[in-house]
């Protein structure tokens, strides 16, 4: 192939009748700004090599140098597609060391923050999909009613995307009149409309064979490589971190872990990867459903912290000297916080486990024997997140 | 085509009558289908997929296209000039209005009727389609490598099953001339060749997919991908350059439908004996414009048929868009073929 | 689409069967994504109406009165109010808040000589909002801020610089009332 990028080996790839290309970092097909280094034997990828780090912002460092507080706007922004879960896990580790109680309504909204942002972040999925094999009108579909949730967002936090709404030791605000009500309609109708999905979509013949035996992640990969999450529940691995180690108020949630089971022809493809987030959603909707019509009364803070700084001297929080872990159910997979306090103004150290990391180790081996055309269907489906990857 | 029926003295000389023909082609019909069907179907979509569509530019968008011409020519285009890229559009471009002269929009609007008039577009379909795929290797980049070789892929998978229903309606109507084909069949639906007999039903529904497959029109566009390719063929153009490829896609998309309006669905025959009145009535002027509208508006229904499907459902992966055409589309065409020509024999029998 | 389902030792009429079935439900599965996009071009019932505006229509779009309660749109200081304490500076996680005080001729108050605010840094988390003692801080309800360059998106509150004569006269001001600064130099 005559416009193939030169590389160091290209006699090698020539004699072998290889070629090779570079994709990225930026790129439409790309879920961020990645570099992928591709051996093709025509349109079909023979290896991959992923390079990532274009996006680092230096997010743990810069959460040391600013006050407690701020350290929940940078969680925010550890993945900005689901901002809660930054904030909940970076919340539940900080608040363990403090040694914080957290009112039952405080935590009732924050399983409400969570499981919508989880809602919204598998339609933002099923978009990427969508878009990845050019079905538009499923992709403005899922829009439109992600918009929903995105709206309810800012009814209870002001925001759309950057929440900033959870505090150590609880929440910013009590829920907004009518936001309960609007939580039960809006899994109504996201409910009816995922009918809709499946009628247009889901089981489309075209979409089935785009997406089944594509990209396929066996159990043995997923335990390798350390998937969690929808992606490794789609290999048959059926592990929830709200099941396995329970946090906020999921003990008394009945909810199913839904695992791929190979409908499309191949346990662990594209499609499974995709209905494992359709069917979450379904799943999503119950406990949301659940917690509206169960909410708590009671405060929306811990007894004792003050959100205002009563002096500029007291600006910053102080939390005491610790070390804690948490972790939580993202919905890209488990997402834990690791924090270490010294007792001072600011954080000692505050490091993030992704589940994005892990869906990019298992990239190269699932780009083996896929076509050029199938990559944007694959790296869509792993619903990695690059922002949260390179932090 | 008669000169005298479309106004012109009849001293005039054969050149001058076809070169205002086909200007008058170009003027009156392909520029005007074009910001026609992109407003028509940028609305229809915009309908589907619960939003508003173009609404800013005159009543409800209706000028949006010569707004959108009128943006893309003062475009300035992405790299420096490349005679090599220039060259192929160029040629690309030429021979694609070459072949208006082959399209038939009336009965007085023939520009060319021989005994074989009926593959002359089809033969120019696949010029197209080849000429995308060199213009796709032209460009200096790997998108348009790999959008050149799966236009390439797709035209020859598409051609065969495109041929051999082709052959079925000229089974039914015993020759390819154009008037021929047009004047065996109906000006009721009933009458049309792809409602004559099932056979001649499948021949329909393969002779479109495959026109889909053959020149890489969505929702079978694997060259021209946007997602994995940045536009294939096209990734490389931009501006004037890029307008005048859509413009082009555009056309092959129209050809293609015209064609397939002509030899299946009733070409511009009117019901009854209209043709007759209209002509002694009002004129034969007015009936070519009759005609051509006749034409147009089935041709437009099914342009939106096709890019309703496009919208609607994935796009196909080009090994299999190929695998279908075929596995699938030469298999039926070829049924097809048996069963119109078995049809036709009985029929002649009787 | 179909796929021939080439599994050896399957007999002629199973393949057949399965590709006849194979284009059977693809031919379906089109239909169904067809028939399910059509209501909408009807615009039947309220679920399927259209649901995108034209920005910036004031008829048709949503206006600032349409925002929900809490929305947290661009920032306003009250310089009247504001004190000069210096804590959103302190608190904000992007570093987009600049303030500079000197001392008015009365000590009681000072002078906020400058306070802008960034706002191509702003993530408009509302830390600032939170944590000000006077409320002079506070989101608007505007969010059109779109600018030519990074410089014109700094919203200066401050009530201006001062120059280094006016200083001397108020530091002389306040020398003869006898007081003392409340801020350290």
């Amino acid at each position: 192939m005559s416009m193939a990028k030169e590389s160091r080996n290209s006699e090698e790839l020539m004699l072998a009748d290889l070629s090779h290309w570079e994709i990225g970092p930026y790129h439409g097909a790309l879920p961020g700004q990645m570099c992928l280094r591709l051996t093709l034997d025509g349109e079909v990828v023979v290896s991959g090599k992923v390079e990532t780090g274009f996006l680092h912002r230096g997010l743990e460092k810069a959460i040391e140098i600013h006050p407690w507080r701020a350290a929940i706007t940078y969680a925010d922004h550890l993945d900005p597609e689901a901002a809660v879960f930054g904030e909940l896990a970076l919340c539940l580790a900080v608040e363990q060391i403090a040694g914080y109680q957290i009112p039952a309504r405080a935590v009732a909204i924050r399983a409400i923050l969570s499981e919508l942002s989880r809602v919204s972040a598998h339609m933002l999925h099923m978009v990427k999909v969508a878009n990845s094999v050019g079905a538009e009108t499923m992709i403005h579909y899922v829009l439109r009613d992600r918009e929903r949730v995105l709206d309810l967002f800012e009814l209870l936090t002001g925001a759309r995307f950057s929440l900033s709404f959870l505090r150590f030791g609880g929440v910013r605000n009590d829920v907004t009149e009518g936001f309960i009500e609007r939580v039960l309609e809006a899994c109504v109708l996201i409910r009816a409309r995922i009918k809709e999905y499946n009628d247009l979509f889901t089981f489309n013949r075209t979409f089935l064979k785009r997406t089944s035996k594509v990209g396929v992640i066996t159990p043995e990969l997923a335990k390798k490589t350390g998937l969690t999450g929808p992606n490794a529940r789609a290999s048959g691995l059926p592990m929830d971190v709200r099941r396995a180690f329970p946090y906020l108020n999921y003990p008394s949630q009945d909810f199913d872990v839904p695992v791929g089971r190979g409908e499309g022809g191949a346990v662990g493809d594209a499609h499974d990867r995709f209905l494992v987030r359709l069917r979450e959603i379904g799943e999503s909707l119950g406990i949301l459903r659940h917690l509206a019509e169960s909410m708590p009364a009671g405060d929306f803070l811990c007894p004792g912290v003050e959100l205002d700084a009563a002096t500029p001297e007291t600006v910053a929080l102080q939390i005491p000297p610790g070390e804690a872990y948490a972790r939580i159910e993202s919905s890209r997979g488990l997402l834990s916080c690791h924090v270490i306090s010294d007792g001072g103004e600011r954080p000692a150290r505050v490091q993030f486990g992704v589940p994005s990391v892990a869906a990019l180790a298992a990239l190269p081996e699932v780009l083996k024997g896929i076509w050029i055309e199938d990559l944007p269907v694959v790296l869509s489906s792993l619903d990695i997140s690059l922002a949260e990857a390179d932090r | 085509m008669s000169a005298e029926s479309l106004g012109f003295s009849p001293g005039t000389p054969e050149w001058i009558v076809s070169i205002v023909g086909l200007l008058g082609v170009y003027a009156v019909v392909i520029f005007p289908s074009v910001a026609l069907m992109s407003w028509l179907e940028r609305k229809l979509i915009a309908d589907f997929q619960a939003r508003v569509g173009p609404n800013r530019a005159g009543p409800a968008g209706f000028f949006q296209p010569i707004a959108d011409l009128l943006k893309l020519l003062q475009k300035d285009t992405r790299y420096h000039w490349s005679w090599r890229e220039g060259l192929w559009l160029a040629v690309h471009t030429m021979a694609l209005y070459s072949t208006v002269a082959v399209i038939p929009l009336g009965s007085s609007l023939i520009f060319v009727n021989t005994d074989m008039s009926a593959f002359l577009p089809f033969w120019a379909a696949l010029v197209l389609a080849l000429g995308t795929m060199l213009l796709g290797f032209s460009q200096k980049s790997v998108n348009g490598w790999f959008g050149g070789v799966r236009v390439g892929v797709q035209a020859l998978a598409g051609a065969l099953p495109a041929l051999v229903c082709m052959l079925c309606a000229g089974v039914r109507a015993g020759s390819f001339r154009w008037t021929d084909l047009a004047s065996s069949q109906g000006g009721l639906p009933l009458g049309w060749t792809a409602f004559s007999n099932p056979f001649q039903f499948v021949a329909f529904v393969v002779f479109v997919a495959s026109g889909l497959v053959l020149l890489s029109i969505a929702p079978t566009s694997g060259g021209l991908s946007r997602i994995d390719l940045h536009g294939g063929v096209s990734a490389e153009l931009s501006g004037r350059r890029l307008s005048l490829f859509r413009l082009g896609r555009f056309y092959v998309f129209f050809l293609w439908s015209v064609i397939a309006v002509v030899i299946f669905l009733g070409a511009w025959i009117l019901p009854g004996n209209l043709a007759e009145i209209i002509s002694q009535q009002i004129g034969p002027f007015s009936l070519a414009v009759i005609e051509l509208v006749c034409v147009l508006v089935k041709a437009y229904a099914l342009m939106m048929g096709v890019v309703w499907l496009s919208r609607v459902v994935p796009h196909g992966r080009v090994d299999q868009i190929t695998n279908f055409a075929w596995r699938v589309l030469s298999p039926f065409s070829l049924a097809a073929l048996m069963g119109a020509a078995i049809w036709a024999g009985w029929r002649a029998l009787l | 689409m179909s796929d021939l389902n080439d599994k050896p030792g399957t007999s002629i009429f199973s393949t057949t069967k399965n590709y006849l079935v194979d284009i059977l439900s693809g031919f379906h599965s089109a239909c169904g994504s067809f028939m399910t996009a059509l209501p909408y071009l009807f615009g039947k019932g309220d679920l399927r109406k259209e649901v995108t505006e034209q920005y910036p229509d004031p008829i048709s779009s949503k206006t600032a009165d349409d925002l929900p309660p809490r929305s947290r749109g661009l920032l306003f200081n009250d310089i009247d109010r504001c004190t000069g304490c210096k804590s959103c500076q302190k608190i904000c996680p992007t570093d987009c808040i600049q303030i500079e005080v000197d001392q008015r001729p009365d000590s009681a108050k000072v002078w906020v000589s400058v306070f802008d605010i960034d706002f191509s840094n702003c993530v408009f988390c509302g830390l600032c909002v939170e944590v000000c003692q006077p409320q002079s801080i506070t989101h608007t309800r505007n969010y059109e801020r779109a600018a030519y360059g990074p410089k014109e998106l700094v919203a200066s509150f401050g009530r201006g610089k001062i120059t280094p004569e006016q200083k001397a006269k108020w530091a002389a001001q306040r020398e003869r009332n006898g007081e003392e600064g409340i801020m350290s130099p």
